[in-house]
């Protein structure tokens, strides 16, 4: 009992000083709040009594507002000189409620003055003012051109409240040309917002959001100059006190010529599909083709929904770029590179033949040729030319899927090439490795054998194959592609050659699969007397047919294999190498073929 | 049984309960939260230029947050402890999400998409933090043991971390602060209140010798705003005319020519104690800051006379987390403190962080309507 008391008591106790302290805390926190108010209170009598005078002086002269001035955007040419990204002046008309006398009667007379503004978009323009506080100006979405600005101008002190302003448009010379490779510039977004130093962007309305425009924002961006303007007390400006110049963006000089790029665009005729030619002495971008187009001026000062749900939605997918993020099987077009590798690692000689009978049996299952009868008696080179599967089906065997691997991995298939545009798809170049990385499995042979003619896993993108082209050309000096001038690789590595006659081998048998009446791409190559061009066909499925036959008719359009055609000219000292993809065509020597080679005879006869 | 023995005239009880006690409502709180919500009303229809859509939009707003807080005042501080820790995780758990899902715009996560509505999760925190403190020592003996200090420190450092990473230097700063509150009102002894400030105070030049070149230029922009011509230190030269041009008088209602030529930027929100002092000059500054006074020397009465440790703790944290936020915003506006992104609680218009408040006040007034004791 006396022990409860006790407990009691202390508890008591500790509750009475628990409570003084508490309280002895609350007042030194109203002690705090009264010191900072007090400074308030000081502070407030010294801006609105003391100096009262001074601040009314400045409020009613404040007149005098600082405004950014956007600086100019770098322009892009190509590499000879010929304009492809431009600034074009226009004109917008802004609104100030506040100062507008009498809104329906000022829009019915703007109406009478320019009859090229649609009545509807007067009308909800209208709606978004009555909406909008009265003193933030608003700016009418109709661009003037310089005869409407001119009418407008003569006749604007009719207008108090509405003012004309100047500014520089985005506009893509060469309209859908070359859209994928530049790229274009929108509005400032909530989420560039996040990614931008805002202050550089005071002023300026758009920004690079694909391309060449996205991936050089930092050069083509300039820097804001700032001017002090004097206002009447309507807000209008009277004169600019002093003025701080922006500083413009750089111009761009690419690698592309516009004439060659629009030659290979012609060729493609809208077909789905990709090229990409290079300079394979220093990795320049020649061309840099993905087929369907669009119109990049659509998106300039924001496109509308309605064209950009049909951009997004069309079956064909212009949105896409297809020469860099479009990733295709290579099919045979890997050949060269595998044949050469097998050559250089001894797993078959420049003599070695084969019997081919037009299929392949492993574990049960036929591998078969693309020509069923067979090509009978068959090496390396004639493997080439022909375009022989069972050479490969045979070899890769051999070698396994690593060394395949190790042999494609140097010529920069399965990575990006490091193209100054950004979002580059990686492909796949599969290994024992990467398949238990990516599907926990173990490897299984019959996989080696269909990834020896660029089929199975294995995924490429046209840039990555125009550069492996580029590398065989150079035999074996790697290259960077690049679309901006002077940006080669300073000291180029090269893959190390055990002999220099396994790499000719290769070429020559790329030479006979266009010049040859045996080659694959004869058809198109046959009428190019002059010098020669290396190359080969690829023909990629798209859709394994178990067993049944191959019936273009019957097959749905999209389900036709791909064409394609990788190559390079003239043979000896190569000056442009290509590829070529043109999706659910059919045959690389009959489609894509054609359209490398004409467009390379094209740029070395008329171009270069 | 023992209420019958205690005579009504021994009993600081004032009987019968009033209709606002019935409620759950503390009438003085209520009139200063009114009066300064109208006053709102009034300024955000004025710095907006007289945009009815606006002004009818924050009235909406307003009664939303006033129907909230009544709510939330039915709730009994017991009842509120016992959701605490609860509140708590969910809040820390939210934060982690907004880490691993928020909206991945970069460089500002702060957001959690919750299906209907997008949901900050450092709002939650604003409330749940301080109660877990206070929970924290609700029962405990008095001096509160060393070991109870550590767990709030690490609760505080940890969510306070959260935050930073989103991140929202500002906002965790302001819930580490009203975690603090919660410690110092729990008897953190002097010795340590002082040893800590003394530390960061020696610490500072140490942290500004290892810093680079760009880092010191930004702190210095952020002391002295007015060496950036465009951006903030513009706005601050404007804020300081509207204040000033104000006078004793004031312009009148409607006569802020600063907010109406857009010389002041965010009008409606950071800056529109400028336009009320513009408007309704000192004296109106005065009564301004009386009505904030009122309304703050309630609630440190109402954790005054709150009967246990967590309403105590929680109601003085809470209080002074509003004056931290009305110091922050005055401060910058008039020109004293750095400028930081923040409203001025209670007037500026809309923004989740008046929900947040009005809730708090809500749980002032359930601490001081849900009495157990009769004597204290």
């Amino acid at each position: 009992m006396n022990n409860l008391n006790n407990l009691q008591f202390d508890e008591t106790q500790s509750r009475i000083r628990q409570k003084a302290l508490f309280s002895n805390r609350l007042l030194f926190a109203v002690f705090i709040i009264f010191v900072v108010f007090c400074l308030f209170m000081a502070r407030m009598v010294f801006l609105q009594w003391f100096n009262h005078e001074a601040y009314l002086g400045l409020s009613e002269g404040n007149r005098i507002s600082v405004e950014p001035i956007a600086p100019e955007r770098g322009k892009i040419y190509d590499r000879n000189g010929v304009i492809l990204v431009d600034n074009q002046p226009v004109y917008s008309l802004s609104f100030m409620r506040e100062l507008v006398y009498d809104l329906d009667y000022t829009l019915n007379t703007i109406q009478e003055l320019l009859p090229e503004i649609r009545p509807e978009t007067l009308e909800q323009f209208k709606k978004r003012l009555l909406r909008t506080p009265r003193h933030r100006a608003l700016i009418l979405p109709y661009t003037l051109d310089e005869s409407e600005a001119a009418r407008f101008a003569v006749n604007s002190y009719r207008f108090p409240g509405i003012t004309l302003n100047a500014r520089l448009k985005r506009v893509y010379t060469q309209n859908q040309s070359a859209v994928h490779l530049l790229g274009y510039v929108g509005r400032i977004s909530q989420q560039d917002n996040l990614t931008i130093d805002r202050s550089r962007y005071r002023g300026t309305e758009s920004i690079g959001k694909t391309g060449i425009e996205h991936f050089y924002e930092d050069k083509l961006q300039g820097y804001p100059g700032l001017q002090r303007i004097e206002t009447n007390a309507q807000g209008r400006t009277i004169r600019s006190l002093e003025t701080i110049p922006p500083i413009s963006g750089q111009d761009l000089t690419l690698t592309i010529d516009i004439r060659l790029q629009r030659y290979l665009e012609d060729l493609f005729d809208d077909r789905r599909g990709a090229a990409v030619a290079i300079n394979p002495e220093n990795g320049e971008i020649l061309a840099f083709v993905s087929s369907p187009m669009f119109d990049p001026n659509m998106f300039v000062d924001g496109i509308s929904h309605t064209n950009y749900n049909a951009l997004l939605h069309n079956r064909n997918k212009p949105l896409i770029n297809r020469a860099s993020r479009g990733q295709y099987p290579p099919g045979s077009t890997t050949k060269p590179f595998i044949g050469l590798g097998a050559l250089e690692a001894g797993f078959t000689g420049m003599d070695d033949t084969i019997f081919d009978p037009g299929y392949f049996d492993f574990q049960e299952r036929r591998y078969r040729n693309w020509r069923r009868d067979g090509h009978g008696v068959t090496n390396l080179q004639r493997s080439i030319v022909e375009s022989v599967d069972t050479y490969f089906y045979k070899m890769s065997l051999d070698m396994g899927i690593d060394s395949i691997h190790d042999i494609l991995a140097p010529f920069g298939f399965g990575a990006q090439t490091g193209i100054d545009i950004p979002g580059e798809a990686t492909g796949i170049l599969p290994s024992q490795q990467w398949k238990m990385a990516t599907y926990g499995k173990a490897w299984f042979r019959g996989e080696t054998i269909i990834s020896s003619i660029g089929q199975g896993f294995n995924l490429t993108t046209p840039l990555q194959l125009a550069k492996a082209t580029s590398i065989l050309a150079n035999r074996g000096r790697i290259i960077r592609p690049h679309t901006l001038k002077g940006q080669a690789l300073e000291s180029p590595e090269q893959i190390p050659i055990k002999n220099r006659e396994h790499w000719e081998y290769i070429i020559d048998a790329m030479i006979d699969t266009v010049h040859t009446p045996r080659g694959t791409a004869w058809g198109a190559g046959r009428h190019i007397k002059d010098y020669k061009i290396a190359g080969k066909t690829g023909t990629a499925q798209v859709f394994s047919l178990n067993d049944g036959e191959y019936n273009e008719e019957e097959l749905d359009k999209r389900l036709h294999d791909h064409a394609l055609f990788v190559g390079f000219a003239p043979a000896t000292r190569p000056k442009i190498a290509i590829s070529v993809v043109v999706e659910n065509a059919g045959g690389g020597g009959r489609v894509a073929a054609p359209i490398a080679i004409q467009a390379m005879n094209h740029y070395l006869k008329e171009l270069e | 049984m023992i209420r019958s023995l205690i005579s009504p005239s021994d009993s600081l009880y004032v009987s019968p309960k009033s209709w606002l006690q019935k409620l759950h409502v503390d009438g003085w709180l209520l009139l200063g939260l009114i009066l300064l919500l109208s006053t709102s009303l009034l300024t955000v229809y004025s710095a907006s230029g007289g945009d009815l859509q606006t002004t009818q939009q924050h009235g909406f707003r307003i009664l939303f947050a006033l129907g909230l807080m009544l709510a939330v005042a039915q709730v009994s501080p017991s009842n509120l402890a016992l959701i605490t820790p609860w509140a708590f995780l969910a809040g820390l758990l939210m934060l982690l999400a907004v880490l691993v899902f928020g909206d991945m715009g970069k460089g500002a996560q702060r957001w959690l998409d919750l299906g209907i509505v997008r949901f900050q999760p450092s709002e939650l925190m604003k409330l749940a933090l301080p109660m877990m403190v206070a929970w924290l020592f609700a029962y405990c003996d008095f001096p509160a043991p060393a070991s109870r200090f550590i767990i709030g420190l690490t609760i505080i450092a940890i969510t306070a971390g959260l935050i930073v990473i989103q991140p929202d230097l500002g906002t965790s700063i302001l819930i580490a602060m009203s975690g603090l509150f919660v410690i110092f009102f729990a008897g953190l002894p002097w010795k340590i209140i002082i040893g800590a400030l003394t530390a960061i105070a020696i610490s500072m030049p140490v942290a500004w010798n290892f810093m680079h070149a760009y880092q010191k230029q930004r702190v210095l922009t952020f002391m002295n705003p007015e060496s950036d011509p465009l951006g903030s230190g513009y706005h601050i030269i404007q804020s300081k005319i509207a204040i000033g041009s104000g006078g004793i008088e004031g312009k009148g209602f409607m006569g802020s020519t600063q907010a109406h030529l857009e010389f002041l930027p965010e009008s409606t929100t950071d800056f529109i104690f400028s336009v009320f002092a513009e408007e309704f000059g000192l004296i109106g500054v005065v009564i301004l800051l009386s009505l904030y006074s009122f309304v703050l020397i309630r609630g440190l009465m109402i954790a005054y006379f709150a009967q246990d440790n967590f309403s105590r703790l929680l109601a003085g944290s809470f209080t002074m987390t509003l004056f931290i936020y009305i110091t922050v915003n005055i401060g910058m506006v008039s020109g004293l403190l750095p400028v930081v992104g923040l409203p001025l609680p209670l007037i500026s218009y809309g923004g989740s962080s008046m929900v947040t408040l009005m809730i708090s006040f809500g749980i002032l007034m359930s601490i001081h309507t849900h009495k157990k004791m009769l004597t204290d």
